[in-house]
């Protein structure tokens, strides 16, 4: 039997989904059986069967056959439908709104060989096995392995876009968080240390009261004790008052000074791991995610967790103590009275927590309703010269207005809730403290037995104490909000740094010193997820200082090829190699830094014009830099910026021009001399004067290099020492422009006789 | 310049023309609107014929040209039995259905068998939880066609569709319908309460 390997995409499957984690083994069993021992390559889960009801069919494929599994009708165990491959003439996917429907066909006018319907859910799995049935119609065999991650990945692919991580237990998070205190154990102690000595301090004044009523106010009073017996007592215990309250603020200022400074250390230290993590992922992962997302992840979640760290957890644990002081405090006072105060307490906390669900349901109804609000104003501000242009300026008004309103009703509903909500529970507060009351007073005045069994003092410290019950059951009614908070907030960013970077260096890397730029493709396979490829067996050997222009359709493969190049992503089969080493073995940052990219949109990063020419080689000297922007073209215009090359540019900075932007980025390649330069599309978004401009630059730079150089206008790749036309996945032409022109049938001739007749 | 003239006059004198000319009826906005709708809408169902293959497709046939083809539904909340779009293998659009109950009984049984699977998704009968997640929203529903459990991002509201009721879509693209929230059994609906008006 195979071993089951376990993925986190397994997790995702198992808890969000209600279907198998994986093809069952008695299943693969018997399939591999039917096929006389050959593997199962790929499979899915068809999970409609024929009258749209959910089910459980799986279609598996293997290197001869492809097989369709339903449970059994009238016995155990499965009924198995196994197609010859060599039979199949044509794969047709019907997609609906929610359902798909897979047909599998044989020669025309025959009934189909087999058909599965299956929800959106299940798409990605089959659209893997419809490639490789296809590729197989067009001659090209392509043998997937590890079909288990295959099926997990896709299914659990839609779910990790939206949620990398699975959830993990509330706890397990808040205690990974608290093992960021450890390097700061001793403020740690002392912050709470403090904390509870302020906690227990307070429940000091109270009981003090009650002492000084019974044993120095009432007996000098009545006239049992004389002023001067028990005036030292007085006086010690205002002492003491004293003393409390001193030691009390002390304890405030320790632990506020301790703890909001380590949860800033602490968010310190979760920013700086999780920036230096964002660096080390992969290009992949950011094509996943929203750069809104993680950049909110770095500030405003680890802002959050400074928040929880510095005040929550103490918040909460204190209260906690505290309530468990109070209560034992009350009860040895006087058990009959501390029970009335304390019994109700649980249900106290327990409506502050269901007032806190349903004021979570109500906002998350007003959040709704706000959104639409939102959504005409990010629909109608930027629209507006078409609101203008049909004259809909007094409907836009009205849909405004009728949701603004709408969204005022549910705040109104929220504030009516708990506006009501809050002074009833103090009035149920207030209601213990009748009770307190009501029960002390009989005994109090003794008018059940004749004598008083409760003194004046215990009752005033009770009416004391009942007040401190307030603050913390507000806190322990909240606590699910504050954990839950903070849990989220934990998790996005445990999120971010338990993603593994997928480029990572072998043990002992080579250094190429220099690289001299010879590139060889062999027989080089890529695809972004798995199964489907975007690069198929590519080969060719490019000799140091070539230049090479990349053509072809878009889609077609060519910035892959040049992101292979750059090792953003590594080949799925074949190998790439660099003067003859195989690029995985290369030190990536070394080699990285000998490469050099001039995008179509050039990125410049908020700094001087200086800043960003230096980006890449920061020791480079004044004059360098004045020399790679004269070779650049760009010295002239950046002369003419009020602050010359100390002109602050990029976001919120002065705003160049495409074409200006470009030529700073060539600059700035030119500065970092690359031994190999890849020129993604470099040109193409800027008008015909600037492209000369441009273009005479990039002819400084190219020279002596290794150039890749992607170009939809051909007329930018004259200098091209040969051409490769890349299409649908592979190298479909290569030769000199002159050679290319010669094929009567060519793909280059074709495009060049296009541009040539639009021109 | 003067040659410039005499080929291409300005494009104000061309409207003057066609303004004046045999085609001004023609031209009037209302009129032209009018025009192409009728005549090409019943020339297009016109002798069609649609007919399902044992292999499952729907095939078409009108005059001479007869080709596979998918329907496509133009408004399927609005009008779910209106304006269905043929189409053929190249995405073009082969004829354009107006209304159902113009075509022949057996095609229109093909055609609906068609758009059944087409327009095919999960309607909820019941739903059993809802709950909160990080970025993503959980939810545990029945559906007429069995138990399901699926996610939405927390940020994408379940929305309401002009036909009625109430449409959700889960972060793989599956559609879940709800026709009326009203019709529910109450836990279900205290659950969805937030989400419907």
């Amino acid at each position: 039997m195979m071993n089951q390997k376990h993925t986190p995409n397994h997790d995702i499957i198992a808890r969000y989904t209600d279907q198998p984690q994986r093809l069952p083994v008695e299943l693969r069993a018997q399939i591999e059986a039917a096929w006389g021992g050959r593997p199962v390559q790929l499979y899915a889960l068809a999970d409609l069967d024929a009258s749209m009801r959910l089910a459980e069919l799986w279609v598996v494929l293997g290197p001869r056959h492809v097989a369709i599994a339903r449970p059994g009708v009238t016995r155990e165990g499965w009924d198995l439908l196994s197609i010859d491959r060599s039979r199949i003439r044509a794969v047709r996917e019907s997609p609906g709104l929610s359902g798909s429907t897979l047909s599998i066909l044989g020669e025309p006018d025959d009934p189909a060989l087999g058909v599965v319907r299956f929800t959106n859910r299940q798409r990605r799995a089959f659209e893997n096995i419809k490639f490789v049935l296809e590729q197989q119609l067009e001659g090209r065999t392509i043998e997937p392995k590890d079909a288990d991650r295959q099926y997990a990945e896709s299914v659990a692919g839609p779910i990790k876009e939206a949620q990398a991580l699975v959830a993990g237990h509330r706890m397990a998070v808040i205690w990974r968080l608290l093992a960021y205190l450890r390097p700061y154990r001793r403020q740690v102690a002392i912050g709470m240390g403090a904390a509870a000595v302020i906690t227990l301090v307070s429940l000091v004044p109270p009981y003090l009261a009650g002492f000084l009523i019974d044993r120095v106010v009432r007996p000098v009073q009545d006239g049992s004790t004389g002023v001067a017996a028990v005036a030292s007592i007085a006086w010690l215990a205002v002492a003491s008052m004293a003393v409390v309250y001193l030691v009390r603020q002390a304890g405030a200022l320790v632990r506020l000074r301790m703890l909001s400074v380590l949860g800033e250390w602490v968010a310190r230290d979760l920013r700086t791991e999780l920036f230096e993590h964002l660096q080390r992922l992969s290009l992949s992962f950011y094509s996943r995610k929203k750069t809104g997302s993680l950049i909110t992840r770095v500030s405003s979640d680890t802002d959050r967790l400074w928040e929880f760290l510095a005040f929550g957890i103490v918040d909460v644990s204190l209260s906690l103590v505290m309530l468990v002081g109070l209560s034992v405090v009350l009860i040895s006072l006087d058990w009959r009275l501390g029970l009335v105060m304390t019994v109700p307490v649980p249900f106290f906390c327990y409506a502050i927590f269901l007032h806190g669900e349903r004021i979570q349901q109500l906002f998350l109804r007003a959040w709704r309703k706000w959104s639409r609000v939102t959504d005409v104003l990010s629909d109608t501000i930027p629209g507006m010269r078409v609101v203008k242009a049909f004259n809909q300026e007094d409907r836009e008004a009205g849909r405004f207005h009728e949701r603004n309103d709408d969204v005022t009703d549910e705040f109104s509903r929220i504030h009516h809730l708990w506006t009501t909500f809050w002074p009833g529970l103090m009035l149920a507060v207030h209601g213990t403290t009748v009770a307190v009351w009501a029960f002390a007073l009989p005994r109090l005045l003794g008018s059940a037995t004749g004598t008083p069994t409760l003194s004046a003092g215990t009752f005033v410290s009770f009416l004391l104490y009942t007040t401190m019950f307030v603050a913390p059951i507000e806190i322990i009614g909240q606590m699910a909000r504050i954990m839950n908070r903070a849990t989220t907030s934990a998790h996005r960013v445990f999120e971010v740094l338990d993603t593994e970077p997928e480029i990572v260096d072998v043990a002992e890397p080579v250094r190429l010193e220099p690289v001299a730029g010879h590139v060889t493709f062999e027989n080089v396979t890529f695809g972004y997820d798995g199964v489907r490829q975007v690069l198929r067996g590519v080969s060719f050997e490019v000799e140091p200082g070539e230049m090479i222009g990349l053509v072809g359709p878009s889609g077609g493969g060519k910035t892959t090829v040049i992101n292979l190049i750059a090792r953003f992503y590594d080949v799925t089969g074949g190998e790439i190699r660099i003067d003859g080493v195989d690029i995985k073995k290369l030190d990536t940052g070394h080699y990285r830094r000998q490469i050099g990219i001039v995008l179509q949109e050039p990125y410049l990063f908020h700094g001087t014009v200086l800043d960003n020419i230096r980006y890449g080689t920061p020791e480079a000297s004044l004059g360098d830099v004045i020399e790679a922007a004269r070779a650049a073209n760009a010295h002239d215009f950046i002369c003419d910026l009020a602050h010359g090359y100390d002109t602050v540019v990029g976001e919120r900075g002065h705003t160049l021009s495409g074409g200006e932007r470009q030529r700073v980025s060539i600059a700035r390649a030119i500065l970092h001399d690359p031994r190999i330069l890849i020129l993604d599309e470099a040109t193409s978004a800027v008008d015909t004067e600037t492209e000369r401009n441009i273009q005479q630059a990039l002819d400084r730079l190219v020279a002596g290099r290794t150039v890749f150089a992607i170009a939809h206008r051909l007329s930018t790749l004259r200098k091209a020492s040969r051409l490769f036309v890349v299409e649908d996945g592979v190298l479909k032409e290569t030769g000199t422009h002159q050679e290319l022109l010669q094929k009567p049938d060519g793909r280059y001739r074709k495009l060049y006789q296009l541009q040539r007749e639009l021109a | 310049m003067g040659a410039g003239r005499s080929t291409r006059p300005a494009a104000g004198a061309v409207e003057v023309t066609m303004k004046r000319g045999p085609y001004a009826e023609a031209l009037k906005p209302t009129a032209r609107r009018a025009a192409v709708a009728k005549s090409a809408l019943e020339a297009e169902t016109a002798g069609l014929r649609l007919e399902r293959r044992i292999d499952g497709q729907l095939w078409a046939t009108r005059g001479g040209d007869r080709r596979a083809v998918w329907v496509r539904r133009c408004f399927p909340w609005t009008g779910p039995t209106r304006y269905v779009s043929l189409r053929d293998d190249d995405e073009k659009e082969f004829a354009l259905v107006r209304d159902l109950n113009e075509m022949d009984a057996d095609s229109r049984a093909a055609l609906e068998e068609a758009l059944a699977e087409a327009g095919f998704l999960l309607r909820i009968a019941r739903i059993l939880a809802i709950d909160e997640e990080v970025e993503i929203r959980n939810w545990k529903v029945d559906t007429h066609h069995g138990r399901r459990t699926f996610q939405t991002r927390l940020d994408d509201w379940p929305r309401e569709v002009p036909g009625g009721g109430l449409l959700i879509r889960d972060v793989a693209g599956d559609l879940y319908h709800v026709p009326d929230p009203s019709d529910l059994d109450r836990n279900s609906r205290e659950l969805l309460w937030a989400f419907v008006d």
